[in-house]
């Protein structure tokens, strides 16, 4: 449990910078250029030692590396330096490094303010002698803060070695593995009844060849098996509630519907049939339903989204039998959430290439079904329909244009590559060259993207064996129309095609396969329970993608696989597992710690009137508790720093200016507003 | 002191024998310094006259402008020459003040 | 004397930006880690770049810290300028790998690196560090941001003629120093050995190296680098100042006659990237990219080589068949232009650039027992679901080792080699946490990492 302590006694009993000295180390970063190709670093540092409490000005083309760091302890044991400022690219990026390098020298880590002046300053500005101009400023309201910050303390908390993987696609399925294996707990959930994801709708997978349910099966089962990791299906996250390390979870599981020992009977008696999900919509299935053979877990299921008032009757042995779906509700703690909600395929206009419109027209995952679906033969026959020219599109709801493309529905298009789409349609091309040595197989593609390892190969081969490849301009996209009534393919793809000359190209086909992107499962209900962000492609967003590239902004949220951005299974697998190794670290120490940035009350002004904690948005963040003060029985607001979010709601709101946010409080704020429209110290800067 | 003295005595032997060890290689060492301070001593000879482009020191001095643009830029790292702005698409560089070869 | 012995839960090889990856997130589960790295300081291929795609931060924002991480870490020994000799399995089933440092003939532990030495010191070298184009000294420290940031002495190029120890101010200078013997004792092994890229002299169209004027990539990154050799992009020849540079993709990948069929993958990005960069340093220079596809599949780089399009970056799909140059030393490039009819044309750059690709480094079945793939880097057969996992049970492979992948990729992939050593240790020692190791009571450091 969080320990709740009185921050400001404990800061007052630590805090000396009354008598002592306050003496500054201002540091300026070229950034390797990015800073100092825009501001004169030299005339900053010139500006900056006239200051006063400034001790040492100096710049480094990379403070945050080894050597720069090592002259900011030197100034520190040597030059009594107590105070430090560093003025480099955004504190997301390196605050936490210079904190570890005052620590190092023996210092309190939160005598250290970063100025972020690339991103508020040389990143967005041209103008030399200005850019200057505002560094000296940005530097000038950081030192006026650091002359009044205080010692504070990290705030330490136990962690559950516990975590919650959200997804039981491949990702989700690897990370709760790689969890488990460390030695921590795992709750892991999936919507659907099944686990397996999108992974179990696939056949044949690159570049190994291997059946993707056989691959997929040989993990599910090291989870079934695994005592560390409990599964539940059918449940989504609904609640949540703390912070790093102790998370409080709600998760609502629908009910399988029917009991195990009789599940297989029920689906046998059920009549009522649903589009197949499994087969995108293509077949029919029972509402009592195993997602495919060899599926997990094995009993069957009830599909409780296609029953909407959540009853089914059903006749049994001549017995009417009523199933009801009564969801649950399963509290669990964890210290970490895995975000492995996966992908969904592009789902194309209608009209759009012919889809929807024209029957020949599919997507490549409804073709993978149908393929797996289709008679075994000399001659392709899809939809009892023999098939002799197949066409395949590449970059159907990937790498779209403004103004070339109709945008999505939230006005945005889809102009990022979903990478698994080209080594897909090769892998799939060579695959029926192989089956039906006659089929006239056509690519219709802009670039193609085999880059993996053993991806090219699918290219090379696709080459070789007579795949023809025609070639559109992103600018210029092909069309699919219907052919002519004269002509033997019902269906065309007309194209301005680039590898000819730019001749404008009809190609016949009977089938046209649409090599859809990758998008991410819609999770509007997690990015609000949770917190996390989506970047412009929708896709959730990592802190960065070198430094922290599975962690989110939210302390001990972090992502595995393709809810981040399309990925291949081995991508998704290496994202998985570095993501259970992000939650290893965070978690199998058993303590957390949380940056102390949070509400303090002074107990002298505050009148107990309550308005903080109308404002305050967070659960049990800052209450009003009776205490006894001067003999008398007052009403006082008391902060429980580990659930207080550091927002200053309650600041702006309290009427007797009672509340300060620790480490950034309203007289280091005024110090630095001060600052920063104050005269500047002068220097010569040349333009 | 002595202890000094004997300290240094041996590192002069250990020096010698080591010297001895890499005989092939510190000739070879030698062969290019002997080379290379006499290419210097060229550039150094052509840039008397005031700043220079490295294409201009190549025609003075005859030398191949990529091995000009090689050692003036060795010559640049550590403070022997300077770089004083350009001249047309070449950067022209001038002998530092304090000349310390 | 018996050789120091090291004893650690695992080994990393290979302190490029993947080692440092794999051995930070071994290290902050509480791991014991040695990390083993060849050259004199750690950083690899990653520290001598200028700035990364595609958020163009600075690489050394990206890397310096991460070399600072690892050398602060209290669960991080680091051991540079070291060669792995063998490793072999004991009876355990713990791995001890035979490692032999090398001298630097400069005392670690006193240097202060004020590089007096490097200035008294006679000899110019090319530095590798930059592509030869600029110079070391004899002794020297290898680059600014080194870690360990102290001089070392290029033993085979030194005349020994003892000026730097007259004026080292602490007297680190050693010249008796002996290579010294380790013996490290680790449960599990990252192999995070990385990789070379095609050498420039590989195609003989190209010039087979001998054109001045026509540089690899790499060698651009040094040019653009605030640290690099001119300060300034100017071309090797003659210290100009290039007006028209262009861009050769695929310049030993995706190419039979090397040998390499597979796409390096990192190629299409750096050249958009340095084109870029390239129009912010010289905003009237000319650039072209002469293309078969262009693979920007990753996270954010599509969109990335739609803004250097904007930029007015050219994008010429068309086949090199070979590059020449004129008396002037401009080089000549030879391409059939595909979107324009396939004819074929000459044109002059001042400067070309070969987008060289990624190939192994060397044979790892001789030291570390694991298959390699036909593409010469490390298989890894159960590369669907653990992409990490080598032929030789606890032996693991992280970042490029297994092949081409970017930045992005390589420090997603060391995390999960990382994950993968981890559970390894974790169930092969025999009290589960580090039991792989022996540990004297009291000795146990704090799992909290510094």
């Amino acid at each position: 449990m969080p320990e709740k302590h009185d921050s400001k006694a404990a800061a007052k009993a630590k805090s000396s910078p009354k008598e002592e000295e306050v003496r500054i180390g201002a540091y300026t970063c070229y950034c390797g250029g990015n800073i100092s190709d825009v501001v004169y670093c030299e005339k900053v540092a010139e500006a900056l030692a006239k200051l006063p409490n400034v001790v040492v000005s100096r710049t480094d083309m990379s403070m945050c590396s080894d050597a720069g760091q090592a002259k900011i302890e030197e100034d520190i044991r040597e030059h009594g330096v107590n105070r430090v400022v560093v003025g480099a690219c955004a504190p997301s990026l390196h605050e936490q490094t210079f904190r570890g390098t005052v620590q190092r020298a023996g210092l309190n880590p939160f005598f250290y303010h970063h100025v972020g002046l690339r991103e508020q300053d040389s990143w967005v500005h041209h103008d030399r002698v200005a850019a200057t101009k505002k560094a000296i400023r940005l530097m000038s309201a950081g030192i006026a803060k650091a002359r009044l910050l205080e010692p504070l303390e990290h705030i330490r908390l136990s962690a559950e070695k516990h975590a919650l993987v959200i997804g039981g696609g491949i990702a989700g399925l690897r990370a709760a593995r790689d969890i488990s294996r460390r030695g921590l707990k795992v709750t892991l959930i999936e919507r659907s009844p099944f686990l397996g994801g999108h992974m179990a709708q696939l056949e044949s997978i690159f570049p190994t060849e291997e059946d993707a349910r056989t691959v997929l099966h040989g993990l599910i089962e090291e989870v079934a098996a695994d005592p560390n990791i409990t599964l539940y299906t059918s449940s989504e996250l609904t609640g949540v509630r703390g912070y790093v390390g102790d998370y409080q979870v709600q998760i609502t599981q629908q009910s399988r519907g029917v009991d195990e020992d009789v599940a297989e009977e029920a689906m046998a008696a059920c009549t009522l049939e649903v589009p197949d999900d499994y087969n995108y919509g293509l077949t029919q299935r029972k509402v009592i339903y195993k997602a495919y053979p060899g599926c997990y877990p094995p009993t069957p299921a009830v599909d409780w989204k296609n029953i909407p008032d959540g009853k089914l009757e059903l006749k049994m042995n001549g017995k009417k039998i009523k199933l009801e779906n009564k969801p649950k509700t399963i509290d669990v703690k964890v210290g970490a959430i895995v975000i492995a909600t996966g992908f969904t395929p592009y789902e194309p206009r209608k009209g759009e290439y012919g889809y929807g419109e024209l029957p020949e027209v599919v997507t490549m995952p409804q073709f993978i079904r149908l393929l797996a679906m289709a008679p075994k033969g000399e001659e392709l026959v899809i939809n009892e329909k023999p098939v002799r020219n197949i066409g395949f599109i590449h970059c159907v709801g990937s790498r779209q244009i403004d103004d070339v493309h109709e945008p999505q529905p939230d006005g945005e298009v889809n102009n990022y590559c979903s990478r698994v789409c080209c080594t897909a349609t090769l892998h799939l091309a060579n695959d029926l060259r192989h089956r039906f040595p006659d089929l006239n197989i056509f690519d219709v593609y802009e670039d193609i993207r085999t880059y993996g390892r053993g991806h090219e190969d699918y290219y090379i081969e696709a080459s070789e064996n007579r795949v023809v490849f025609l070639r559109f301009h992103g600018e210029e996209p092909p069309e699919v129309v219907a052919s002519p009534d004269d002509d033997v393919s019902p269906v065309q793809i007309k194209l301005k095609d680039y590898l000819t000359w730019g001749e404008e190209v009809e190609v016949p086909a009977d089938l046209i396969v649409l090599a859809v992107g990758i998008m991410p499962n819609p999770v509007d209900d997690l990015i609000n329970l949770l917190k996390v962000s989506p970047g412009t492609d929708r896709f959730l967003l990592e802190v960065h993608p070198k430094l922290r590239p599975v962690e989110t902004a939210v302390p001990g949220i972090v992502l595995a696989g393709t809810a981040q951005g399309p990925m291949t299974i081995q991508e998704s697998c290496a994202a998985a597992s570095a993501a259970a190794a992000k939650v290893s670290v965070l978690l199998s120490q058993g303590l957390v710690e949380l940056e102390p940035y949070v509400a303090r009350v002074d107990l002298d002004l505050c009148k107990g009137s309550g308005e903080c904690v109308e404002v305050c948005a967070y659960e049990d963040a800052i209450t009003l508790e009776s205490m006894t003060i001067g003999g008398k029985e007052v009403k006082r607001a008391v902060v429980s720093p580990a659930n207080c979010a550091g927002c200053g709601a309650c600041v702006s709101a309290c009427p007797n200016r009672a509340i300060d946010l620790q480490g950034w409080t309203l007289g280091q704020y005024q110090s630095m507003i001060e600052a920063i429209v104050a005269e500047i110290p002068a220097v010569e800067i040349e333009s | 002191m002595t202890d000094k003295k004997e300290d240094t005595k041996n590192r002069a032997a250990m020096l010698k024998s080591l010297r001895e060890k890499h005989k092939e290689t510190v000739e070879k060492t030698q062969a290019l310094l002997k080379h290379n301070q006499s290419i210097r001593k060229q550039i150094r000879q052509a840039m008397q006259s005031g700043p220079m482009t490295v294409p201009e020191v190549a025609e003075a001095t005859g030398l191949p402008s990529d091995r000009v643009l090689w050692h003036v830029t060795a010559m640049k790292k550590y403070d022997l020459v300077r770089e004083v702005g350009m001249s047309g698409e070449y950067y022209q560089y001038e002998l530092a003040q304090k000349e310390n070869q | 004397m018996a050789p120091r012995t090291i004893k650690v839960d695992a080994l990393v090889v290979g302190g490029g930006i993947a080692g440092m990856q794999s051995a930070l997130d071994l290290a902050d589960q509480g791991y014991q880690v040695a990390l083993v790295e060849k050259q004199p300081s750690i950083g690899g291929k990653m520290i001598e770049l200028s700035k990364v795609f595609p958020t163009l931060d600075c690489c050394s924002c990206i890397t310096t810290p991460k070399m600072s991480a690892v050398a602060h870490n209290s669960n991080i020994q680091l051991f540079t300028y070291c060669d792995i000799q063998s490793v072999d399995k004991q009876g355990d089933g713990r791995f001890v790998a035979q490692v032999i440092q090398k001298p630097r003939y400069v005392d670690i532990e006193t240097c202060t690196a004020c590089r007096q030495c490097e200035y008294a010191c006679p000899i110019d070298l090319p530095h590798p560090f930059d592509q030869n184009l600029g110079v070391h000294r004899a002794i020297y420290v290898p680059f600014s941001t080194a870690v360990p940031q102290k001089a070392l002495i290029d033993i085979d190029n030194c005349i020994l003629c003892g000026k730097c120890e007259r004026v080292c101010p602490v007297g680190c200078v050693d010249f008796t120093q002996q290579p010294e013997e380790l013996a490290i004792e680790a449960t599990a092994i990252v192999l995070a050995t990385g990789f070379e890229i095609t050498p420039t002299d590989a195609k003989a169209e190209y010039g087979g190296g001998k054109l001045l004027n026509v540089v690899n990539a790499l060698t651009v990154e040094r040019l653009l680098a605030p640290t690099g050799p001119y300060g300034h992009v100017l071309r090797p020849s003659d210290g100009k100042e290039p007006d028209s540079i262009a861009y050769i993709q695929c310049a030993g990948s995706r190419d039979k006659s090397l040998g390499v069929e597979y796409c390096s993958r990192i190629c299409c990005m750096y050249a958009i990237k340095q084109s870029m960069l390239i129009s912010g340093a010289l905003p009237l220079a000319d650039i072209a990219i002469y293309y078969m596809d262009i693979r920007t599949f990753g996270k954010g780089y599509d969109q990335f080589y739609q803004t250097a399009k904007a930029m007015g970056v050219q994008f010429i799909k068309g086949k090199v068949a070979k590059i020449t140059e004129d008396e002037n030393q401009n080089p000549i490039v030879r391409v059939e232009l595909i979107d324009e009819g396939s004819q074929v044309v000459e044109r002059q750059h001042d400067m070309v650039v070969l987008s060289v690709g990624m190939v192994s480094k060397y044979d790892p079945r001789t030291i570390y027992d694991v298959n390699v793939a036909g593409d010469g880097f490390v298989d890894t057969p159960l590369t669907n679901v653990s992409p990490c996992v080598t032929s030789r049970p606890g032996v693991f492979v992280s970042g490029s080792a297994a092949g081409p992948m970017d930045i992005v990729d390589s420090i997603v992939m060391a995390g999960a080699a990382a994950a993968e050593a981890a559970a390894y240790i974790q169930a092969t020692g025999p009290n589960g946490h580090g039991g792989g190791r022996s540990i004297a009571a009291g000795e146990e450091k704090e799992l909290a990492h510094a």
